[in-house]
C-alpha cells in the first residue's frame, strides 16, 4: 500500500537519480519528506539540496542534467507557475531532467486539489507529459520517463503528473519492481551532447539573435518530441516485457465497441469508469479513453481509437478561460480532416478537485445520445448537481453575497 | 464495498487510522484505498480520512460522500456545524463515538438516526499509551467492525507506524492497545451487530435516487468574485472547540503573579477586577502551556468532554 506521492519517491530511488533539488509545496511535499528520509537513513545516496525556491530548484535539477547527472525534481500548482520561466530553459538545453508535477488548481480563490491548469500551462514548453490514473502508473511512469527522456532520439524533459490528494495522498496496492530489474530496462545515462568534463569544455546554451538560429533550435526540439511517439512504443514494449504492465499512449476500457466515448485524464478517469460500467448495465454502448502521454500528442492513435464513434464527450478537468476545454480544442484540430469524425461534445469537470457525480456522468452520456439525432454538440458545459449548488447558495449567503 | 470515515483533529490520528484499516484489509486480502482530506495542516483542526475495502477492484476515488461507517474519534466534533461528522451516513449504517457515553445515551445526546457503538478509546489511549493520540486505536476498532483478522491488525499496525516512530516500546504499546480495542468493541446488545451484517451487506450506493444537474448560471462579479462582504464574522469561529483538555483554576493557590496571562500564546487569559485570571474557553486552544508555566498549583486540565459533561 503506497501513496501516489511514496510511489513517485519509489520510482526516483528505483532510478538511482544522482541529483534531487527540492522545494515543499503542498500535496507534493511527501516526495522530496519520503526521499529524503531515505537519504538520512542510507537507503539512497543522491545529492539532495533544498533550495530557495522552484525557479532556483528547476535551475538546479536542469543544470545537473546539463552536467551528464541524472536529475528529479516535484512540483505542484504555485510552484510549477513560479518556475515556469526555466520550464522553457530546461527544455531548450535538450537535457532529460525528469520531474513531477503533482496537481492542484491555481490561485485564485486559492485551493489545495487538483485539476489540470497547472500542468497544462507547460503543455508548450517542450516538456513532454505523461499523465497517470493509479500509484502503481505513478512509479512505472518515472522509470519509463527516464527511458523515454533520455534516448538520443528524444533528449527532452519531461512531468510525470499526477492528482493531488486522490492519487498523492490515496494509498492502493503498489507492486514495487526489483532494482535489478529496473537496472536491465534504464542502463547508465551516457550523455553525448551535454555533459562535464574538464578536459573537454563547452559552452551551453547559447545565444542567437536573428530568428535563423532560434527557428532552427525550437524546430529541432518539436521534431525531437514527435520522435518520442516511437519511441515510447518502443519503450512501452519493453517495460511490458520486463514487467507485465502495459502502458499504451492511451488507454481503452470498453472502447472497441462502444458507439460513445468519454475521454479523460488522470485520477478522474477511475470514476468514468465506473460510469461506463453502470451506462453498461443500461444496455448502452458506452467506451472510455483516457489520455495518458499528452505531449507528444499521439494523433494517430486518437484517431484510431474514436474514429468512426457515433459521439464523443471530451471531460475536461480544467479551463482556458474564454475559450474552453484545452483537450477538446486538441482533440477536435485532430480530426478536422477526417471524414469519419464523430460528434465532439465538451465538458468542464473536476475543477479544484469537485467530485464527478454518478448522475453527471449520466447526463454527460444521454447528452452524447440526443446529440447524435440532433446532430448539436452544444456548447462546452460545466454541470452542478442541484445538491452541490443549494450548497454554493448557501455559502454565498454566509459570504453576504445574496 | 465497506467504505468507512474517520473524524478526527489534526493531531489525533485519523489519517493513520485510515492506513492502518487500509493496511490491515489488504493482508486479509481485499482491495483497499485509503485518503485523508483536510486544509491547510494545523493541529486540532477536523480532519476526515476514508477507507474503501472491497473483494472487488475499487473503482472509486476521492470523498466518501455516503459512508457505511463512520469513527467519530472526537465528541466535540458531533457539535461542529462546519464538520457535521454524520453528514452522509447511510440508514443503517455505524457511527462508531469515541465517549463516555452508552450507545442510547450517545444517541439521545446527538440525535442520531443510525446504529450508535461507543468506546472511550481517549481514555484507553491515556491509559496504555499515555497521550491522546488515538490512531491505532481507532484502527482496530474499525477492524473488528469490519471483520478483519486479529493477526492483520497486529501485522498493520506495525507496518504503518514503523514508517513514523522508532521507538519500539512505544510501538508495543500501539499493538496492544489496538487490539485492546479491537476486543473491547463487540456490542454489549448483539442484536446491532446482527443489524450491522444484514444492512451493510444490502446497502448499495448505485440505487439511491438520482439528483437534477443543472448548468451554471451567469452572476455579475459583484456576487462571482471570491471576496467576503460579510463584516464581523471571525468572533463567530469558535475556535476553542479544537480542545482535547481545557485549563482549569484552583484560586486558592493563586497568586495573581499573571504568568499565565503573559504565556497564552492566545490572547485568552482576561483578569477580572480583582486582579484574577480567567480564561476565555470560547477561544481557548487548549495548548495548556499556562498549565505549564503556572509557579503555584493553581493551574490544571481537565478532559474536555469531562469538563462539559460537569458543567451540564
Amino acid at each position: 500500500m503506497l501513496t501516489g506521492n511514496a510511489a513517485a519517491a519509489w520510482g526516483v530511488r528505483l532510478a538511482e537519480v544522482d541529483y534531487i533539488p527540492v522545494y515543499p509545496i503542498t500535496p507534493q511535499t511527501e516526495i522530496i519528506e519520503t526521499l529524503a528520509g531515505w537519504i538520512a537513513n542510507g537507503v539512497i545516496d543522491s545529492k539532495y539540496v533544498t533550495m530557495d525556491s522552484e525557479h532556483s530548484m528547476l535551475t538546479a535539477a536542469g543544470s545537473a542534467s546539463a552536467t551528464g547527472a541524472r536529475a528529479f525534481t516535484a512540483t505542484s500548482s504555485q510552484g510549477l507557475l513560479y518556475g515556469f520561466e526555466m520550464l522553457y530553459a530546461v527544455a531548450g538545453w535538450r537535457v532529460p531532467l525528469v520531474i513531477v508535477n503533482v496537481s492542484r488548481g491555481l490561485s485564485s480563490p486559492i485551493t489545495l486539489e487538483p485539476d489540470h491548469n497547472d500542468v497544462l500551462a507547460a503543455r508548450d514548453t517542450g516538456f513532454l507529459q505523461i499523465h497517470c490514473e493509479t500509484c502503481q502508473e505513478v512509479l512505472d511512469s518515472i522509470l519509463m520517463a527516464y527511458r523515454l527522456a533520455e534516448d538520443e532520439r528524444v533528449l527532452l524533459p519531461i512531468i510525470v503528473n499526477l492528482d493531488g490528494f486522490y492519487l498523492s495522498f490515496t494509498r492502493e496496492p503498489v507492486e514495487v519492481p526489483d532494482v535489478e530489474q529496473v537496472r536491465n530496462f534504464l542502463p547508465l545515462y551516457q550523455p553525448k551532447h551535454a555533459y562535464f568534463r574538464a578536459r573537454q569544455p563547452m559552452a551551453q546554451s547559447a545565444a542567437v539573435l536573428g530568428g535563423l538560429g532560434y527557428s532552427y533550435f525550437k524546430y529541432q526540439m518539436h521534431m525531437a518530441s514527435q520522435n518520442a511517439l516511437a519511441v515510447y512504443k518502443e519503450v512501452c514494449d519493453e517495460f511490458e516485457t520486463g514487467f507485465g504492465r502495459n502502458y499504451d499512449t492511451m488507454e481503452g476500457y470498453m472502447l472497441d465497441d462502444a458507439d460513445y466515448v468519454l475521454v479523460m485524464t488522470n485520477s478522474f478517469s477511475t470514476l468514468g469508469k465506473a460510469a461506463v460500467n453502470a451506462a453498461r448495465e443500461r444496455g448502452l454502448k458506452v467506451g472510455l479513453l483516457r489520455l495518458r502521454l499528452l505531449r507528444p500528442f499521439p494523433v494517430a492513435d486518437l484517431k484510431a481509437a474514436i474514429g468512426g464513434k457515433k459521439a464523443v464527450a471530451v471531460i475536461d478537468q480544467n479551463i482556458s478561460i474564454g475559450k474552453g476545454g484545452i483537450l477538446h480544442s486538441e482533440i477536435a484540430s485532430c480530426l478536422y480532416n477526417d471524414k469519419q469524425r464523430p460528434l465532439l461534445l465538451s465538458f468542464i469537470a473536476g475543477l479544484g478537485g469537485k467530485n464527478i457525480s454518478p448522475d453527471e456522468f449520466e447526463f454527460i452520456i444521454n447528452k452524447m445520445i440526443e446529440g447524435e439525432d440532433t446532430e448539436d454538440a452544444g456548447t462546452a458545459q460545466l454541470l452542478y448537481t442541484d445538491k452541490e449548488w443549494q450548497e454554493m447558495v448557501r455559502l454565498k449567503g454566509m459570504a453576504g453575497k445574496e | 464495498m465497506y467504505r468507512l470515515r474517520f473524524h478526527g483533529r489534526g493531531g489525533q490520528g485519523a489519517r493513520v487510522a485510515s492506513k492502518v484499516l487500509g493496511t490491515a484489509a489488504f493482508l486479509d486480502g481485499y482491495y483497499a484505498q485509503d485518503f485523508p482530506l483536510y486544509g491547510a495542516e494545523r493541529r486540532g483542526a477536523p480532519v476526515a480520512a476514508s477507507t474503501r475495502i472491497a473483494e472487488e477492484p475499487i473503482m472509486e476515488r476521492g470523498v466518501i460522500p455516503e459512508p457505511d461507517i463512520e469513527i467519530v474519534m472526537d465528541e466535540t466534533l458531533l457539535q461542529d456545524p462546519l464538520t457535521m461528522p454524520l453528514s452522509g451516513l447511510k440508514p443503517g449504517g455505524i457511527a462508531i463515538i469515541n465517549t463516555t457515553h452508552s450507545p442510547a445515551e450517545a444517541k439521545a445526546e446527538y440525535k442520531i438516526n443510525a446504529n450508535v457503538l461507543t468506546l472511550d478509546i481517549t481514555k484507553i489511549g491515556l491509559d496504555m499509551l499515555g497521550m491522546p493520540i488515538l490512531s491505532t486505536l481507532a484502527g482496530g476498532v474499525a477492524a473488528r467492525i469490519v471483520g478483519l483478522s486479529e493477526d492483520s491488525l497486529t501485522e498493520a499496525v506495525e507496518k504503518v507506524l514503523s514508517e513514523i516512530i522508532t521507538d519500539r516500546n512505544l510501538l508495543d504499546k500501539n499493538v496492544a492497545a489496538a487490539l485492546y480495542c479491537f476486543n473491547a468493541i463487540t456490542p454489549a446488545e448483539t442484536e446491532t451487530e446482527t443489524k450491522i451484517e444484514i444492512e451493510l451487506k444490502t446497502s448499495d450506493t448505485s440505487k439511491k435516487k438520482s439528483s437534477k444537474v443543472i448548468s451554471l448560471p451567469f452572476e455579475p462579479a459583484e456576487v462571482s468574485s471570491p471576496a467576503i462582504n460579510a463584516t464581523g464574522n471571525t468572533p463567530l469561529r469558535m475556535t476553542g472547540n479544537w480542545r482535547v483538555f481545557r485549563p482549569v483554576w484552583n484560586y486558592e493557590a493563586c497568586t495573581r503573579c499573571m504568568i499565565c496571562v503573559a504565556r497564552c500564546p492566545d490572547g485568552c487569559i482576561l483578569v477580572n477586577e480583582d486582579g484574577y485570571p480567567y480564561p476565555n474557553y470560547d477561544n481557548c486552544k487548549g495548548c495548556l502551556i499556562c498549565v505549564e508555566e503556572c509557579p503555584t498549583s493553581t493551574l490544571g486540565k481537565v478532559m474536555e468532554v469531562h469538563a462539559k459533561n460537569e458543567i451540564e
